[in-house]
Parts: structure tokens; sequence; C-alpha cells
């Protein structure tokens, strides 16, 4: 236990220093703030870019916009920004050579993989609470009197879904050297999560849905239950790939 | 867009400029104490995190920044 505290307390200074943290928690910030005030000014906008004979007319943004706009942003810029800074996670420690040492003196490569997995998991939670706060606060300021449904539990799905890439990240860096593979491969498995929700029957158990259903559970047209398969396959898929990464990171050359 | 509509958007503004400028002279003083790139020059990153937005000084931190 005290090894996975000292190597955890490590990864922290290291996200300081390199200021991945400051990155994540400015981004999801601007990402909290700009949410709502996007949808409020939606309308402004498209009202100065019409011209004569030319109307663009759209209904009075609800806090359905701003939270269409979250999710937006979370699982686009927001997931992109958290895959490309955590690439390095072991490509950055095989190319300087610094996990040499720690595992020489005794540190065993399951702690390695656990703590630097949990580490990002950490500052991923930090950063989804902080812009769902910022947004919540400046929905509720903005727009009153709309009613949402089912907003943490939505806010949950998409939170989890952050923790299967994280896993899948986590496998592909024991893969390959490079932090750019270590993309690739949670790139291409991504795309395969959404090539196969093309097909109906699949949707239930696929863990795209978690990311791609939120409008609907806060609209409620779409059933919390109906999401819990999604869940837990999610949950297994992590578990599965961070076994997995543990396998193929202990039979590495360093 | 009056003073008006803008004084109702302050409470956004405010926060959302201190935020984005905050993240670009964070890279803006790295790439100046930090002379050492993995590429291009220091005027190419000086202009880079601070002329495109959020983009910039997230870029010059993962693939620009050189090791110490």
């Amino acid at each position: 236990m005290n090894r996975y505290l000292a190597f955890f307390k490590k990864e922290i200074i290291e996200y300081i220093r390199t200021y991945k943290l400051l990155i994540m928690l400015i981004v999801f910030a601007i990402f909290g703030i700009t949410n709502p005030l996007i949808a409020k000014l939606l309308p402004e906008i498209m009202k100065n870019l019409a011209t004569d004979g030319f109307v663009i007319t759209l209904p009075d943004p609800t806090a359905y916009d701003a939270w269409t706009q979250f999710f937006k942003n979370a699982t686009q810029m927001g997931f992109i920004v958290t895959l490309i800074l955590f690439s390095g996670v072991l490509s950055s420690e095989y190319s300087k050579g610094t996990l040499i040492n720690l595992l020489t003196k005794g540190l065993s490569r399951t702690t390695v993989i656990l703590t630097k997995y949990f580490s990002m998991v950490l500052v991923w939670t930090i950063c989804i609470i902080l812009c769902f706060i910022l947004t919540y606060g400046y929905t509720v300021y903005l727009f009153p009197n709309d009613i949402t449904y089912n907003l943490l539990f939505s806010v949950f799905c998409l939170w989890m879904f952050g923790l299967l890439l994280l896993a899948i990240l986590m496998f592909s860096a024991t893969l390959t050297k490079s932090s750019y593979g270590c993309l690739l491969i949670t790139g291409i498995i991504v795309v395969f999560f959404m090539i196969i929700d093309i097909i109906p029957s699949i949707h239930k158990y696929n863990p795209i849905s978690l990311v791609t259903d939120n409008m609907g559970l806060i609209m409620n047209s779409i059933k919390v239950s109906s999401l819990y398969l999604a869940n837990l396959i999610s949950v297994l898929l992590s578990i599965i790939s961070l076994i997995l990464s543990i396998v193929v990171f202990r039979k590495k050359q360093l | 867009m009056d003073f008006q509509t803008l004084k109702e958007y302050l409470p956004f503004l405010i926060p959302l400029i201190i935020l984005e400028n905050s993240l670009s002279i964070t890279a803006l003083v790295h790439v100046l104490r930090h002379p050492h790139y993995r590429f291009g020059s220091k005027v190419m990153w000086i202009l880079i995190v601070l002329f495109i937005q959020i983009i910039g000084p997230i870029l010059y931190f993962t693939i620009g920044r050189g090791e110490e």
C-alpha cells in the first residue's frame, strides 16, 4: 500500500510539473463556462448572420441546449484533450528510461500500471466534476425555469465511458513504444465501437451508448434502466483492459 | 452588441478571459524560460501560444516542449 501511495504521489507531482493538471483544469473550466454561454448566444449570433431575404429563426434557447453543448464538448474536445495529454503515460517513461530504476529497486509492474491508471482517473474525475459544476451553475442562472431529468446519471455515464477510454489507453500504451501508436490504437478501438453501433440490437450493450444517449436521458425519452447493461459492460471491459495491460507489461522489455 | 448586453454577459466573460489568458501566459512564460523545443523556433511557439486560443498552449505542452 505504501508503494502505491509513493508512486501515486510521484504521478501527481509529474502532472503538476508537466502542466498536464493545469491544462486539463483550465480546458474543462473553459468548456464549463462556454457551454451555457454558446447555447444562450447562438440565436443572437444567427440573427447577426442573417442578411436580406435570408432569415434564420431559432427557437428560444433552453437548458437542453446548454446540456447538448456540454455533452458535445466533453465527448469531442474533452476526450481528445484528455487522451492526447495522457498518451505519453508510459511512452515518456520508456524514452527516458525512468522506470528501470524503480523496477530494479523492487517496485512491482502491477503497481506501476494500477497507480498510473488511478491517477489518470483521479484527474479525469476532478475535471469532469469541475466542468459539470460550472455548466450546472451557469445553466441554472441563465435558464432557471427549465426542468432536466436524470442529470447526474447522464454525467455518470459520461464519466464511466471516460474510465473505459483511459483503461483502453493504458492497454494500448503497453502495446506500443510511442505515444502516437498508443493514440492510434485507442482511436481504432473507439471507431470500432462506433461502427458496431450501426447494428441496433447491439446498441444496448455497446459502451458507446453511454456517450450518445445522454441527451435522451436528460429529456426523459430514454429510460435509465436501458443503460445499466452498457455501464456494466463498460466496467467489465475496463477491468479486462487493465488485466491485459498488466499481463503485457510484465512481459515487456523496457 | 451594445453596452447593456455586454454588461449582462460579464459574469461569463470575466472568468473566461482570465482562464484563456492564464493558459497562454503560463505557456508563454514556459516558452521564454526553456529555449529548447522538440521542433520549431522560439518565435514560432510564441506566435502559436499567443494567437491560437486553447489549442496553441496545449500543442506546446504536449508536442512542442523539449526535455530539460
